[in-house]
């Protein structure tokens, strides 16, 4: 185990001192995550421009109507009217980021200076703080607008005041001076929210984009928003980069498994194998130690790459242990293919090339390239035979697919079976040809 | 200023240090080795002695066991099978082609191979101490060998070697390709390490090398050996007679009988006792311009061996 341990450190050195290599392994890959998941996704981030989410149009009224045409005019925002039990499951499967609803229990639209509260019910996932932060800006902007108009909206105010007028009337003589203070006392509050209004109106321009994302910003105390969580059972990929990073540590492994192939066979050809062979190290030793330094390595640059998709680009996990084992599973794989590919030539061109081709035909059928799910369906049925594509689908199982263990348990036997009985096989073939 | 503890380890029970029994191993159609024999005493250098293709890297590999011979055996210290762990760590082999790494320094490359062999620590640190000097390498000890010259590189693959101090040094061909320099260099190097006490092995195809280093030499073509002993045993059997060539003045007594036709002024004859009949003919009067003897050399060995000089 020492010597195995001693011969993977030699030969990651010698890797990370190969900077052309290196680029190869995490650049290229990379490069890759990102230039299909920026092309996939239109222009740039497909999340953060905009935000579909539903409106439950459960008890519709003119003013549940006008608030929610007030939202829509929010170019963030694309809205879908929908009864609140066909908005749940899509908010759930993540085909929506969100449900509005706006609960309005008040009998006239001018109720809402009256010291009425209408409140506003959102359904959304836990998980997705930023979203909700930003939606909350939005609703109280335009729930704020809609206040607005509503000063604006003259004829809106005469009709209110005869309704007024009217139910005095209707009460009689006797309460007249109790109700016209009542009156006064109304027109009062109007006005007091008028300057509310007016004021918070100032604030926000001041500070716009803070206040956007500000969860707590309310410009107007009486809007009272609810949240309920929806926690979201991912159906499909919420960005391209889940589709894209998946198959950058596709690129990485197959990066890896050519660069450490080619390097037993410069052993060979340098003749340092010679050497290590005649060290008092066991010939499994001596390639157990390639096996190790490959299989570290290529966790070790999956695990970058699959960091920097997580950390900067919003690629989202369902189940970390599933993540994990997606990663060390790939990492086996790939060193039974390095051992196969290692012994398809006797020369570095040799090994080199086939190693290349062998591997981008395995990338092209597997998904590597083109995404299995744009794929013509005959291609799809030839994909099972690359590893690539059980390499894909274990990491989007993790990442969005939201596989249960009885779903991950395939991709992973293939890919670790496929890395034991190439390891075995390359081994073989190697020993015979040694002599 | 050199120890060998592992050396006094060994328990030398046996005259020889290595010997090969009828050693045969073909690659397809040819035979590399065929049915060779030698044995090699304890402190010894002993030199392989052949051109391109005779079959010198051949018998290493199987010496060391890692190819497999078809027929016959080899010994360590008395020992059959030299894959066992415990003959491995005794047996240094600097191999024909540079095996050492590039992308590492000569400092890493050492520590490298002597952790392969169980060192650590301070003791690994000694060692890789104690082969740069070998080398010559101390001030470039940190440098990738990748930017070394040749002869730089030819050094730190036969310190590799004896990284792990072993008392069984295989150097195979450890001079080509490096300056007169360099190789003076190399070879006070094994002389120092045959000093040491240790038994070596040399193959070569400079009879110079051989002649200088060796105390004894397998003479080594197609396979097989051809003749094997000291130096001088391998001369007086096989090298023939000494060679003279001298100018003389002319005209030459008359009564001096000449070994040979004159050409022109040249006379040119091979005599077992060259020394005697310049002697001879001096006496009888015979004036010499210039003068010059030569011995015979393992060169003349092998040419009178094979027909064919050692390279062409
Ligand atoms: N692995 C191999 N496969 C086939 N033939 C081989 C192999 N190794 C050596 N040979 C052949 O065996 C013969 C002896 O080769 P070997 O390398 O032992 O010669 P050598 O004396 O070391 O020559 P050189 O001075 O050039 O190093 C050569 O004809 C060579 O072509
Ligand atoms: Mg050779």
């Amino acid at each position: 185990m020492g010597a195995m341990f001693h011969l993977a450190i030699k030969d990651l050195k010698l890797l990370w001192r190969d900077k052309v290599g290196f680029f190869w392994v995490l650049g290229f890959p990379l490069l890759i995550a990102l230039f299909f998941g920026s092309i996939y996704s239109g222009a740039g981030s497909a999340t953060a421009r905009s935000m579909k989410i539903a409106v439950i149009t459960d008890n519709m009224n003119p003013t549940v109507q006008s608030f929610y045409d007030q939202l829509g005019k929010s170019d963030v925002l694309v809205l879908t009217p929908m009864p609140l039990d066909s908005a749940r499951p899509l908010v759930a499967q993540g085909k929506l980021a969100a449900y509005v609803q706006y609960i309005d229990s008040s009998k006239s639209a001018f109720d809402m200076f009256s010291g009425h509260k209408p409140h506003i019910k959102v359904g959304i996932d836990p998980s997705r703080k930023a979203e909700a932060g930003y939606l909350n800006g939005l609703l109280n902007q335009a729930f704020f607008m809609q206040l607005q108009s509503r000063f604006t909206d003259v004829k809106g105010w005469r009709r209110y005041l005869k309704d007024q007028r009217q139910s005095w009337d209707s009460i009689g003589t006797g309460w007249n001076s109790k109700l016209g203070m009542d009156f006064f006392e109304k027109l009062d509050g109007v006005l007091e929210s008028a300057e509310k209004i007016d004021s918070a109106y100032a604030m926000k321009s001041d500070s716009a984009s803070d206040s956007v994302s500000e969860k707590n910003y309310s410009p107007f105390a009486a809007l009272d928003v609810a949240y309920e969580d929806v926690a979201v059972i991912w159906a499909g990929p919420r960005s391209s980069f889940e589709i894209t990073f998946p198959q950058s540590l596709q690129w990485a492994l197959i990066a890896a498994a050519a660069a450490f192939s080619l390097s037993i066979v410069t052993e060979r050809t340098r003749g340092t194998f010679l050497r290590l062979r005649i060290a008092p190290i066991s010939r499994m030793q001596i390639l157990g130690g390639k096996g190790l330094a490959c299989f570290i390595f290529c966790v070790g640059v999956c695990s970058l790459l699959m960091a920097v998709g997580i950390l900067i680009f919003g690629v989202g996990v369902a189940s970390w242990t599933y993540l994990i084992l997606a990663i060390l599973a790939g990492g086996i794989c790939f060193v039974g293919v390095m051992m196969l590919i290692s012994v398809m030539g006797k020369t570095e061109a040799a090994v080199s090339g086939a190693g290349w081709a062998v591997m981008l035909v395995m990338a092209m059928i597997g998904g590597g390239m083109m995404p299995l799910m744009f794929m013509p369906s005959w291609l799809k049925s030839i994909s099972h035979l690359s590893p690539i594509k059980w390499g894909i689908l274990a990491l989007e199982g993790s990442i969005w697919r939201g596989f249960g263990f009885g779903e991950m348990i395939l991709p992973l036997a293939v890919l670790v079976g496929v890395g034991v009985v190439g390891f075995i096989i390359g081994t073989m073939i190697l020993s015979r040809s040694d002599g | 200023m050199l120890k060998h503890e592992t050396w006094h380890k060994f328990g030398r029970n046996k005259l020889s240090m290595i010997r090969v029994t009828n050693l045969k191993k073909a690659f397809g159609a040819i035979r590399a080795v065929d049915d060779i024999s030698f044995e090699i005493p304890d402190n010894q250098v002993f030199g392989l002695l052949g051109p391109n293709g005779a079959g010198k890297t051949t018998t290493i590999n199987l010496i060391v066991g890692i190819i497999n011979a078809d027929a016959g055996s080899v010994a360590i210290n008395g020992e059959n099978d030299p894959t066992r762990t415990h003959l491995r760590r005794r047996i240094g082999a600097a191999p024909q082609a540079l095996a050492i790494y590039d992308n590492l320094s000569a400092e890493e490359n050492l520590a490298f191979f002597g952790k392969l062999y169980g060192l650590s620590g301070k003791k690994l640190k000694e060692r890789v101490d104690w082969c740069l000097d070998l080398a010559g390498l101390q001030d470039r000890r940190r440098d990738r060998v990748g930017k070394y010259s040749g002869g730089m590189k030819r050094r730190l693959n036969m310190a590799c070697a004896i990284v792990h101090d072993p008392p069984i040094l295989l150097l195979d061909e450890p001079t080509v390709g490096v300056d007169p320099q360099s190789r003076n260099m190399i070879f006070d190097r094994i002389e120092m390490l045959k000093n040491d006490g240790r038994t070596i092995v040399y193959t070569t195809h400079y009879m110079e090398e051989a002649q200088r280093l060796c105390d004894r030499v397998a003479i080594i073509d197609h396979g097989k050996i051809l003749a094997e002993g000291t130096i001088d045993s391998l001369i007086e059997t096989h090298g023939g007679m000494g060679t003279v060539n001298a100018e003389l003045e002319l005209p030459v007594p008359e009564n001096a009988k000449l070994p040979a036709e004159l050409n022109e002024n040249r006379l040119s004859f091979e005599s077992s006792q060259p020394l005697q009949d310049i002697a001879a003919l001096a006496d009888a009067g015979v004036k010499y311009r210039s003068l010059r003897v030569e011995r015979p050399n393992l060169e003349k060995v092998f040419l009178n061996l094979t027909g064919r000089r050692l390279r062409d």
